[in-house]
């Protein structure tokens, strides 16, 4: 109950706080332009559409998980309100914990918005979208958006918050450009790289993973993910998400405030 | 309570505190072996001048901070234990409440962190928000509330689950004196009702009126502790305004048979008595003196 009275905190600021609606405005209009372009055949428009459309709302939601997330304890330490709130019988713990449902629920609060926006523009332009695919996308997203939340606790208690927000974006941004290096490296390394190469794919999160959009946009020639993989990669995100939340509550449990 | 005849129960116990800030090669000790309690039913005052480690003990007491040795317990109970936050209600000192929330969603936000219900608090907030001067504003943004009202609305929050302890850090900052004056009713009727009040203030005037007791800190240590009643008690010092032989004057005189052998004399020499008074001191000359005699390392 105490956790869910901090979450709903968190969701009331991201809502009446006017950097989240910016990002939310800015990408809903370009949606919704894009929802009015005619320059392609039909199906041209439809996986163009799908394609941008899909990025602009994976990318305007991580950022605001990110804000929101990075923002949460230093602003709290800033303007003292840490204190009347842990001065009531909430753990450090329970603190942390509505704080991070707090931030999840206004990054599905975002998705939920872009959703609509896309659903419109898939209506006007008689574009349709695999039921399935398009909920193991949204699926998966939430997922990856637990990793980038509690990477970004962790990030604000160990740096500030301007370098939380910044390192957050670069990691988010980089992760797939990662990826791709670390395979491209794997060919042309020896045995030895290759095992080092091997461990920083297992160690560093790998948040493309959570990113269907590629299928949903080549949704008439790949299927669904198959369950299994849904399952594994919910295992693999509260893994990850685990050890980020658990760093920043170790952090925050001994910090002195 | 205590009942007559029985040991009082502490409700805040500091045994030897030591706080120490700042890295590890040079930290600086911010409290340095203070020791005192306060009992069920106290309301007792803890003043010093800035820097003296007011605040850093009474964010040790909430488990915000953690001594380098020593012990304190709230309630027989270690600090930052949840068991013991139920029962307390705290101020802190200069707090700029979520901007983005209206009054009545923050007491709402409070009260339920306290453990009381939706409909406890529909019932508890208007009634609060009258008592702290905030009546019509619960639906007003905090972020349009002056430095004045957000520490009204600070004060809403430490006592909205009337908790049997209440620590408040500068209590009276930013108020105006209607502000003040509002907040010694709150304080007087808290006190009627036998809770436990701890508070650090600059204003001596309002600890004078409203504690039983006073403990005194400077750099780190604690300077004095005495119960009020004892520093305010009348100086066996004596005023005497006369007038002889057309000549208006004050004589000071230390003693009740020197004041009635001065008032004996100026009669005699067919003079008159204006007036007579008894010469107290106030708090804040004790808290000068004391803390001019620290510093001077007279203490």
């Amino acid at each position: 109950m105490r956790c869910l009275l901090i979450a709903w905190t968190v969701l009331i600021e991201a809502v009446r706080r006017r950097e989240v609606y910016a990002i939310v405005l800015v990408s809903t209009l370009l949606i919704g332009a894009l929802a009015t372009t005619r320059f392609f055949d039909l199906q041209g428009v439809s996986k163009f559409y799908r394609e941008v459309a899909l990025q602009i709302m994976t990318i305007a939601t991580n950022l605001t998980v990110i804000i929101v997330a990075a923002r949460q304890l230093p602003r709290e330490f800033e303007s003292r309100t840490i204190y009347p709130l842990l001065a009531k019988p909430v753990s450090r713990f329970t603190f942390m914990l509505g704080k991070l449902l707090g931030v999840m629920g206004a990054g599905v609060f975002c998705f939920l918005l872009f959703m609509l926006v896309f659903l419109g523009g898939c209506w006007s332009l008689d574009v349709f979208v695999s039921p399935a695919l398009f909920a193991q996308f949204l699926y998966l997203q939430v997922m990856g958006l637990l990793i980038v939340a509690t990477l970004s606790f962790a990030l604000s208690l160990l740096t500030n918050l301007d370098a939380a927000i910044t390192m957050g974006a670069l990691l988010y941004m980089l992760s797939s450009i990662f990826l791709g290096a670390l395979t491209y490296l794997y060919q042309f390394s020896d045995e030895a790289v290759k095992v080092v190469l091997k461990v920083m794919v297992f160690v560093v999160p790998q948040l493309s993973l959570f990113d269907l959009s590629e299928k949903v946009v080549h949704q008439e020639t790949w299927p669904p993910v198959p369950a299994h993989v849904v399952v594994e990669l919910t295992a693999y995100s509260l893994v990850f998400s685990g050890i980020f939340f658990g760093i920043a509550l170790m952090l925050f449990r001994r910090r002195a405030l | 309570m205590n009942q007559p005849g029985t040991a009082p129960t502490p409700v805040i116990e500091v045994n030897n505190l030591v706080v120490e800030y700042g890295s590890r090669g040079h930290p600086t000790r911010a409290v340095n072996d203070v020791s005192f309690s306060v009992n069920a039913g106290e309301c007792v005052g803890f003043i010093g001048p800035n820097g003296a480690g007011k605040s850093t003990t009474m964010k040790v007491l909430l488990g915000f901070m953690f001594p380098k040795s020593g012990s304190v317990k709230l309630f027989g109970n270690e600090p930052g234990a949840v068991a013991a936050r139920q029962r307390l209600g705290y101020l802190p000192e200069v707090t700029l409440y979520y901007p983005f929330m209206k009054a009545r969603e923050l007491l709402f936000l409070y009260g339920g962190l306290q453990g009381m219900t939706r409909a406890q608090l529909k019932e508890r907030i208007p009634g609060l928000l009258a008592q702290v001067g905030l009546e019509g504003r619960g639906d007003s943004q905090l972020k349009n509330f002056s430095k004045g009202m957000q520490q009204r609305v600070g004060i809403a929050q430490a006592i909205i689950a009337d908790p049997e302890l209440l620590i408040l850090d500068e209590l009276s900052s930013g108020l105006d004196p209607v502000g003040r004056h509002d907040l010694r009713d709150v304080m007087l009727d808290l006190k009627a009702r036998k809770r436990t009040i701890f508070f650090s203030s600059h204003e001596l005037s309002e600890v004078e009126t409203l504690c039983d007791r006073v403990i005194m800190i400077n750099k780190g240590r604690v300077v004095m502790e005495s119960p009020v009643a004892e520093l305010m008690k009348p100086l066996n010092i004596f005023e005497v305004e006369h007038e002889l032989e057309g000549k208006r004057d004050t004589i000071t005189v230390n003693g009740a048979e020197k004041f009635n052998a001065t008032l004996t004399d100026i009669l005699s020499r067919g003079g008159r008595i204006i007036a007579t008074r008894t010469a107290t001191r106030s708090l804040e000359d004790y808290f000068i003196d004391i803390i001019r005699g620290h510093e001077g390392g007279k203490a």
